[in-house]
């Protein structure tokens, strides 16, 4: 009974027993323990697998950091004709490290290449095999599209086929080839050459991109692109249609004639903007270093290395803006408008030439050696006399004179938008003594350059306001059309309207009656000045003769300057002819299209009361000869 | 001051609530630093999990301390006097209705369904439930007799009368049954005086799951991503666990630092939430958390052994052994050191209906605590 109860009272009260609790220890002992592993296992992944993944991610590395070029920006010109771009091309390259990576990469690879691109099986096996620790053989350049993506195809069908990638590369284009070759200059190794694709290089060249790849935490390769950012392209203000009239012009002279040098400069006086630059013979820009655009095959077939390369160098520079020269009569404008700015001089002023004028002790001469006689202002720029000049120097002194020089922009840059421009030189202030204060005013004895010419052309006749002169109307930031900088060219004030309009109604004279009378354009009011300046040594009477014209008149739309250097032919050697004749032909084609029709007769009425009574005596004042007008031994620097 | 009279003390375990609170909420500040940018991506509100998770941490825990205030013994009590009428039965039919239910309208939805959708609630996974009936269920059969534990046969009949449940569970949820059956076989063994037939069980087993695995494709493939996860699209999600938990080091990258939960890992702060702390803490985070989850499986221990009658001890031991096993299976997948499973880490893993399940179990735990009394010598009061 007793045993029973106590059964009873034990099952009712049930407890844990002792081997229980043992049982309970050994659960929780077990638990410790895997626990333990667990955190074995955690130390382990820390330590050990870390570089057992990171190896296997390395054997199959297959994709490695490349470079993707970007875009050279365009060069368009001003209604966006595009002179320069560049072409997308492609580099086959070849890795053999990571062909030679597995066994059986090689043979699917060569197959696949060979296949696709028609290579020689056995020449590429012995490229791989004696560059196996090489990862980058360029094997073939300039390879189409068309190929590219064929393999690409067959690599994606093709497990195996490893190692052959490709790489983009710009090629630059030039559509018309030798069209602004000066302007434009030339891309070598990615680097711009001369004129704007040299000053504009930073602008033109854009960021490269980068592709890259990596294992991601799921072994996908992931392949990143940093996307290249295009180069800016640049508007330029040269009009396609302006400039392939004055090559032409430029080209038709020198086969007909011939000349040392030649260049052209068409500017809009009301903005600084160059439409049209050509010098001596434009080069296909597609091939910069082929000498055949600017010399005949004989002649280079006779050059040695260095002379080529001189050669090459002379071709490459733009005459328009790295050559100076002595301007010659047409820098009388600027005298002129410099003493009627510091009102030395007025319309009425006149003036006696003898045909020369003492001065310092030497006798100078006078284009005329008759002389022109009694002539007032107006006059003494139609005839282009010197001794007049001399006289209004005289008036204007030399610091007036060294000032306007200045304030014209000799001697120093222009500060155009090209590479090698050169400041010309001009006779510092306190060597401007009354000789070469004399032999300046009518454009000897300093040099100046072509684009400062015409820029100082430009602010005469505009009413004076000086632009800069450049080559770059707006650039389009990374190519795109919306997101436009337009430069902003400093301007400066020159002369007043007033005498902006003497010059205009008196250069307008000149051609009309003048010396300059080939430059006229029928149906146009057309002004203009002519020059001759006498090279050294004086006895070799070898000449640069010159135009600057403009037109129309009242308002010009249009400057044209044009230096010839050394005209080819004997008969018009010191004649400013060829350059004002061309000038004319230039016109002729090129004002229509700037939307200035011919009119037929049209008298335009010059005011006399602004530039003084001219008398008609229906003289032609024929052409300008200054020949020895400087006696020997002059020489401004 | 003296004492004289003997002096009754509840042992109800303060610390064990302490160390709940504490791994749930260092659950919540994982889950806010795992799910914050997903949670933005995909849904534009980083806090979306952090908040659904605080919400049940507060329903949790009410819920907690509500069940630690019934005696556990009444789920065993027969009602009426109907002897076979007690709240442990009408649990387990419960369960069994809402497996059946889940299981029903998945093959209605054309899939495996796991979840019940309650308004307001979102969804939930009956089979968490079910843990707690098997719990309580084999806790009560095993302190029913048992010396029955002492021989296969015993051992046999508990996992006959929890076979319904269990195939239903395993039909849907092949790692929650694993757990269920651990769970059972842990409360008979800590029964079982004689416990040899347990290691021949433990072949029997190991020979069965041979062909099991091998026979079904997709468990297969699991096996493969198990031994090669760096070869399988689908063996991204351990690979990526693993780069976290390699990538972490001693220290970790700093909380809120992983780069891994960044997409990499897909459902990170599920079941995958182990790597991102191992990721962000290092292996001392790692260290730290196991510790903490061993000392409470330590206090849950104690609870058995000083459990005023078997049924609670067995029950405290299942709570134990649930724990227990979730953690240990949760840090064996992700560290690849057993096949992929989907298994949460209890209180830190995000869901849920999980979350509200653990503290309720934690509640009957607590419970047990609660009635466990301790008779304490004059000696010990005056020490006190």
């Amino acid at each position: 009974m007793d045993n029973y109860r106590e059964e009873r009272r034990k099952k009712e009260n049930k407890k844990l027993t002792g081997i229980m609790k043992k049982n309970l220890y050994l659960v929780f002992f077990v638990i410790l323990v895997l626990c333990g592993v667990l955190i074995g296992r955690l130390v382990y992944l820390n330590n050990v697998n870390g570089d057992k993944y990171a190896k296997a991610v390395l054997s199959q590395q297959s994709y490695s950091t490349k470079t993707i070029a970007s875009e050279r920006g365009r060069i368009l010109d001003r209604n966006g004709i595009v002179l320069a771009r560049s072409e997308k091309v492609y580099n086959v390259v070849i890795d053999p490290k990571v062909i030679m990576s597995q066994d059986y990469y090689l043979k699917p690879t060569l197959e696949g290449i060979t296949y696709i691109f028609g290579y020689d099986e056995t020449e590429i096996e012995n490229l791989i095999k004696d560059n196996k620790d090489s990862s980058y053989i360029v094997y073939e350049k300039d390879v189409d599209y068309a190929l590219v993506s064929a393999f690409n195809k067959y690599k994606n069908s093709h497990k195996f086929v490893v190692g052959i990638w490709f790489e983009e590369q710009y090629e630059r284009v030039y559509p018309y080839a030798s069209l602004a070759s000066h302007v434009i200059g030339f891309v070598n190794d990615g680097a711009g050459n001369y004129g704007l694709e040299q000053y504009y290089n930073d602008t033109l060249t854009g960021t490269d991109g980068l592709s890259y790849g990596y294992y991601d935490s799921e072994l996908n390769m992931q392949k990143v692109e940093k996307q290249p950012i295009d180069g800016s392209t640049l508007v330029s203000t040269i009009d396609f249609n302006i400039q392939t009239v004055i090559q032409e012009k430029s080209a038709e002279f020198q086969n007909e004639t011939g000349c040392n040098n030649i260049g052209i400069i068409v500017m809009d006086p009301n903005s600084g903007e160059i439409l049209g630059m050509t010098s001596n013979r434009e080069y296909d820009l597609n091939e910069p270093r082929d000498l055949k655009s600017a010399y005949p095959e004989e002649e280079i077939s006779e050059m040695d290395d260095s002379q080529k390369l001189d050669a090459m160098f002379k071709m490459w520079k733009n005459f328009c803006i790295t050559d100076s020269y002595e301007p010659g009569s047409t820098f009388k404008t600027i005298t002129v408008a410099a003493a009627l700015e510091e009102d030395k001089v007025y319309s009425g002023s006149d003036f006696e030439c003898l045909g020369y004028k003492e001065v310092g002790g030497w006798k100078i001469g006078c284009n005329s050696k008759s002389g022109h006689g009694h002539i007032n202002l107006a006059e003494a720029l139609m005839k282009s006399c010197n001794c007049a000049l001399m006289d209004i120097a005289e008036k204007l002194g030399s610091d007036a004179f060294y000032r306007y020089e200045n304030l014209f922009g000799f001697g120093r840059k222009t500060g155009i938008d090209l590479t090698g421009e050169t400041s010309g030189i001009i006779i510092d202030r306190k060597n401007l003594n009354v000789t070469e204060l004399a032999t300046s005013s009518f454009g000897t004895t300093f040099n100046v350059s072509m684009i400062q010419i015409a820029s100082a052309y430009c602010s005469i006749i505009n009413g004076g306001t000086y632009y800069k002169p450049h080559v770059v109307k707006e650039i389009r930031k990374g190519g795109i059309a919306s997101d436009i900088e337009t430069p902003d060219y400093a301007t400066t004030q020159t002369v007043s309207k007033k005498t902006s309009d003497f010059i205009r109604n008196a250069l307008y004279m000149t051609v009309e009656q003048g010396t300059a009378t080939p430059a006229k354009v029928d149906g146009y009011i057309v002004g203009g000045k002519t020059g001759t300046a006498q090279k050294r040594p004086r006895e070799e009477k070898r000449y640069v003769v010159s135009f600057a014209g403009f037109a129309p008149v009242n308002d010009p739309k249009v400057l044209v300057y044009i230096v010839i250097d050394e005209v080819h032919d004997e008969s018009m050697a010191g004649s400013s002819g060829p350059a004002t004749r061309m000038s004319s032909a230039i016109m002729k084609e090129i004002l229509p299209y700037l939307g200035l029709y011919p009119e037929g007769d049209i008298e335009y009425n010059v005011d006399y009361s602004l530039i003084g009574e001219i008398p008609d005596d229906g003289e032609d004042y024929g052409d300008e000869l200054n020949s020895d007008v400087l006696p020997e031994g002059i020489d401004g620097h | 001051m003296r004492y004289i009279k003997k002096t009754v003390l509840s042992s109800y375990d303060i610390v064990l609530i302490m160390l709940c609170l504490f791994l749930s909420v260092f659950g919540l500040v994982m889950i806010y630093s795992t799910s914050s940018y997903n949670a933005a991506r995909y849904y534009g509100d980083p806090k979306l999990y952090f908040n659904r998770q605080g919400l049940f941490l507060i329903i949790g825990f009410i819920a907690m301390i509500i069940v630690s205030r019934i005696d556990y013994r009444w789920y065993i009590k027969p009602w009426f006097g109907i002897k076979w009428l007690k709240p442990v039965w009408m649990l387990y039919i419960i369960c069994l209705g809402m497996q059946v239910y889940v299981l029903v309208r998945g093959y209605a939805a054309g899939g495996s369904s796991r979840w019940i959708q309650i308004a307001g609630l979102g969804n939930f996974q009956p089979s968490e439930v079910t843990k707690i009936c098997f719990i309580v269920m084999v806790a009560y059969l095993a302190q029913k007799s048992p010396k029955k534990m002492n021989y296969f046969s015993g051992y046999l009949i508990v996992i006959i009368v929890m076979s319904p449940l269990l195939a239903l569970v395993a039909k849907q949820n092949l790692s929650t049954a694993i757990i269920m059956a651990g769970i059972l076989t842990v409360i008979c063994f800590t029964v079982a005086r004689r416990k040899a037939y347990f290691i021949w069980v433990f072949f029997l087993l190991a020979a069965a799951a041979v062909p099991f695995v091998m026979f079904a494709g997709y468990r297969a493939e699991r096996i493969e991503n198990w031994l090669h996860p760096e070869n399988l699209e689908s063996g991204s999600q351990i690979l990526g666990g693993l780069y976290a938990i390699a990538s972490g080091g001693l220290w970790g990258k700093g909380l809120g630092e992983s780069i891994q939960k960044l997409g990499y890992i897909p459902e990170v702060h599920t079941d995958m939430i182990f790597t991102v702390i191992c990721e962000e803490l290092g292996i001392f985070g790692a260290i730290l958390v196991i510790a903490t989850v061993l000392f409470m499986l330590w206090r849950l221990m104690l609870i058995a052994i000083n459990a005023p009658d078997l049924y609670g001890s067995l029950i405290a031991t299942g709570v134990l052994a649930h724990i227990a096993l979730q953690v240990l299976l949760n840090i064996a997948v992700v560290t690849n050191s057993i096949p992929a499973t989907g298994i949460p880490f209890p209180f830190i893993s995000y869901g849920g209906s999980s979350l509200l399940v653990i503290m309720a179990e934690m509640g009957i735990a607590l419970s047990i605590s609660n009635y466990t009394v301790r008779e304490i010598s004059d000696e010990e009061v005056y020490q006190a």
